[in-house]
């Protein structure tokens, strides 16, 4: 009797799982639902979390869901592995007042319905972004560029509100949308279209589920046979870090790009099934001086609490590998052509004399006699926000709290969550910016314009991303220099000279370079080329798998 | 009864909006906002003002809770910002697994723990009695992170006899029903293994000492000098009083069919409301966040009564008018 309720029990609760499970998928199987997996598709399996449902090139937010659009659309220009731009769907001219850029589609191109996509295809995805109502994360986008003008069907001209060498790569990566597609009259219309993309490129979307898995295949409509998909489709499929590693060495995933740790580097080198593939990401770990301190605004006082951080031992103790990570030196990623020499950086070796040094010379001792040392009567007491999402401001600023105590500096560490962090010391007003040392970490983009980061004086405000309160004129006059050179030779000057400034100035430290890692079965070929600039969407098309 | 009842569902509504009221205010005094994570130097302080105003009109906080309350009451639960999609939508798409995960390991708990527990009880100090304490001990004590990945090496990775990660098989998205029920099953043995063998101890520990207190009683006594046989004593006459504790703890769990175990769902990489509510939080996505609250409440509300009105089904004794 009681195993007759327990089966007639867990049939029906999986069946109301099943119901809800498969309510994403008769949305967009559109028509295809027929086709069931026949033996031996071949079939590349990503192991991923984090995917939201948002496969729209304008709204996604986060990463994974870019992987899908990346797949499913196409925009008018891409970047090489050494990251510079080069045509994808269309051909570019920039105009004498480096202003307008007048795009040529390609020819034949058509979206994977059939239909062909034309420049009004093209303005209709800019045009959607300066609605009034849109709410999506590409708003700066549209307040770059000025005004969108369709010659004819192939040629568009957009005039952007400011010249910047970063233009192109900052505006024209994003897949062009169908515009018959995506006709809506508001937001929310918009939005409703989410899990229903249509673009040009190589895969179309077959069926996704929350948490579960996206599930992509080949576009048989594809425009561009040289690119085309050489296997049946691609996989996303949701494993959280725990398991992503069993997951590989299972075989039930073809790769995934486990936290750049030693151990995990360790772990897919053992498998006999599996390579790693690893490279320096562009972008750094940093810590902040809240430099309208009094304290903290003599650069002395900077430097001296960096050379008092023994950076060597911590990227050792948190990340246990040379591999993974290399000492920080300036806001510029060394995989860009903007990185300075390093004869011209300052490394800040780890030396207490020369702190202490430093400190006596900024009038920072001890006069009291209590081991902490003043400054204008102010006692060195310094509060540093850490959060626990990541384990490395905790480690760093552990460290810090031994070695600056020898020195005479008294450090409080306050933990609160990322989205606290990010409140108290970017968000705030100026001068109600309530820390004195903040750590993060910050991705950039492939052009190394500062402008609106950490490092631009301009950026100090209430939601700006500059929290040190640093102003140093010659910095900012690299800044806009940098902007108004097309050249990227004499660019490149420019960026050396204002990088070697910061780290001389320290506003803001870079802690370390760090790297990234991907666990790639080796049945998967074609996929070993991914890079700091070139992700593995860029490659799909030259994927084959054994 | 029927008096009782609706006496106490009335109760529920200023309950429930109370519990909102408060939860709207705590939202509106939590540091940082929808986009407070945005990290893109390109996104200026105007632009982000701009973005925030869209998403997130800035209004006291009890106007944000009237409007929900109108909004809530023709059905419309908000707008997940990060989802792009209504807050009933994401929640859909997360709560059937959580449902049945729970509600499986639930089962398995109770089938298990609770015959345990009598046996346990009624063979005091005995070899079988130590054992089950010992592993219900074992069970309470063993973090489920732990276990999760201790069963995924052996069963998943070793053995290779179920799957390490998801609910089902993408390539199955189509096949017929059947097929489809067999695929979740056969990804839900693992987890749901896990979340039940902690439960399972708990039900079973209490239920013994539940037990041990009623067989000690008066009436038991004189049911045994009556000279009914064992058998009819411990089921028929003990069992009935010593479910009432049980009750009160099946009650506590009805809310956790819906609320998710995050630990679980984050090893098997399963969809779940537990770590949907925990992704709301990191990322400030209030209207989703708001949403799941707002169910949970409600759900914890209705299974006090639903408790309640069991304990009299179980005790006679117990009347309610």
């Amino acid at each position: 009797m009681n195993k007759k309720l327990l089966v007639s029990a867990l049939s029906s609760v999986l069946a109301l799982s099943a119901m809800a499970g498969c309510s994403n998928q008769t949305a967009q199987t559109g028509g295809e639902g027929g086709t069931t997996t026949a033996q031996g598709e071949q079939t590349l399996r990503f192991g991923v979390s984090g995917f939201e449902g948002v496969f729209d090139p304008i709204l996604s937010d986060n990463v994974y869901d870019s992987y899908v659009t990346s797949l499913i659309f196409e925009g008018l220009v891409t970047n090489d592995p050494t990251g510079e731009a080069v045509p994808k769907l269309a051909t570019w001219e920039l105009s004498e007042d480096n202003l307008t850029y007048t795009f040529t589609l390609k020819d034949g191109i058509t979206f994977s319905d059939g239909t062909p996509c034309t420049a009004e295809d093209v303005a209709f995805t800019y045009n959607t972004i300066k609605e009034p109502d849109y709410a999506g994360p590409r708003t700066a986008v549209g307040a770059a560029i000025a005004d969108i003008k369709v010659i004819d069907e192939k040629t568009i001209a957009f005039t952007m509100t400011d010249p910047s060498p970063a233009n192109l790569l900052n505006n024209f990566t994003y897949g062009i949308m169908s515009k018959d597609h995506y006709a809506h009259s508001s937001f929310e219309e918009l939005a409703a279209l989410n899990d229903q993309p249509l673009g040009t490129g190589p895969v179309v979307l077959k069926g996704w589920a929350a948490k579960q898995y996206v599930d992509m295949v080949k576009n048989e409509n594809y425009w561009d046979p040289e690119h085309a998909l050489k296997i049946d489709g691609v996989l996303f499929q949701n494993v959280e870090e725990d398991a992503i590693l069993a997951a590989l060495q299972n075989g039930e995933i073809d790769f995934c790009q486990p936290a750049a740790k030693a151990e995990n580097v360790e772990a897919v080198e053992g498998m006999d099934n599996s390579h790693l593939v690893s490279y320096l990401a562009n972008g750094y770990t940093f810590m902040c001086f809240n430099t309208t301190k009094p304290t903290l605004s003599d650069v002395r006082v900077r430097q001296a609490l960096v050379y008092a951080l023994d950076r060597e031992s911590f990227l050792q103790a948190e990340y246990g590998s040379d591999q993974l990570v290399s000492l920080g030196m300036c806001p510029v990623s060394p995989t860009s052509w903007a990185y300075p020499d390093v004869s011209d950086l300052n490394a800040y070796s780890y030396d207490l004399e020369k702190a202490a040094a430093l400190l006596d010379e900024a009038g920072c001792v001890d006069t009291d006699g209590d081991g902490i040392r003043e400054m204008n009567g102010e006692p060195m007491h310094l509060r540093w926000l850490v959060y626990p999402e990541a384990t490395w401001p905790g480690t760093l600023s552990g460290m810090a709290y031994d070695s600056w105590k020898q020195i005479g500096v008294d450090l409080e560490i306050v933990q609160m969550d990322f989205n606290t962090v990010a409140a108290t010391t970017m968000d705030a007003e100026p001068g109600q910016k309530d820390f004195d040392i903040y750590t993060m970490g910050f991705s950039l983009s492939i052009d190394p314009d500062p402008t609106g980061g950490l490092f631009d004086a301009d950026a100090y405000s209430a939601g700006g991303f500059n929290a040190s309160g640093f102003r140093d004129e010659r910095s900012q006059e690299l800044i806009k220099q940098g902007l108004q050179e097309f050249d990227q030779d004499k660019r490149a000057e420019i960026y050396k000279e204002w990088a070697a400034r910061q780290n001389e100035l320290v506003p803001t430290l870079i802690v370390a370079y760090r790297s990234e890692i991907w666990g790639i079965n080796n049945r998967v070929h074609g996929l070993d080329d991914i890079g700091v600039y070139t992700d593995f969407t860029q490659l799909i098309s030259n994927v084959t798998l054994d | 009864m029927k008096n009782y009842i609706i006496r106490r569902l009335l109760q529920i509504i200023p309950v429930f909006l109370g519990i909102l009221f408060i939860l709207f205010f705590i939202v509106d005094r939590a540091p940082g906002g929808i986009t407070s994570n945005i990290m893109d130097p390109k996104m200026t302080p105007e632009l982000k003002a701009a973005l925030k105003a869209k998403l997130d009109p800035d209004l006291p906080f009890y106007t944000k809770f009237w409007n929900w309350l109108v909004q809530a009451a023709q059905g419309n639960f908000g707008f997940s910002q990060k989802h792009y999609r209504p807050v009933l939508d994401v929640i859909k798409d997360n709560i059937g697994c959580t449902f049945a995960l729970s509600l499986i390991a639930m089962i398995f708990s109770m089938l298990l723990g609770i015959p345990a527990g009598i046996v346990s009880a009624t063979k005091q100090y005995s070899h079988l009695d130590n054992f089950l304490t010992v592993f219900s001990l074992i069970g309470l004590a063993l973090p489920t992170f732990f276990l999760g990945l201790l069963l995924l090496k052996v069963f998943a990775v070793d053995l290779k006899w179920l799957p390490s990660f998801g609910l089902s098989d993408p390539k199955l998205a189509n096949a017929p029903f059947l097929t489809r029920l067999g695929d979740y099953a056969y990804h839900l043995i693992l987890p749901s293994l896990v979340l039940g063998l902690a439960e399972t101890a708990s039900f079973m520990r209490y239920t013994r000492s539940s037990m041990l207190e009623v067989i000690r009683s008066d009436y038991i006594r004189t049911a045994r000098a009556k000279g009914l046989s064992e058998k009819v004593v411990i089921y028929k006459h003990a069992f009935r009083n010593a479910m009432i504790p049980i009750v009160t703890l099946i009650g506590f769990r009805i809310p956790g069919l819906i609320s998710g175990a995050v630990m679980t769902e984050t090893i098997f990489s399963l969809p779940g409301v537990g770590k949907l509510a925990v992704e709301a939080t990191t990322t400030r996505n209030y209207p989703l966040l708001i949403g799941i609250n707002a169910m949970l409440t409600l759900t914890t509300l209705v299974a006090t009564l639903i408790a309640d009105l069991l304990y009299a089904a179980v005790d006679p004794r117990i009347k309610y008018d």
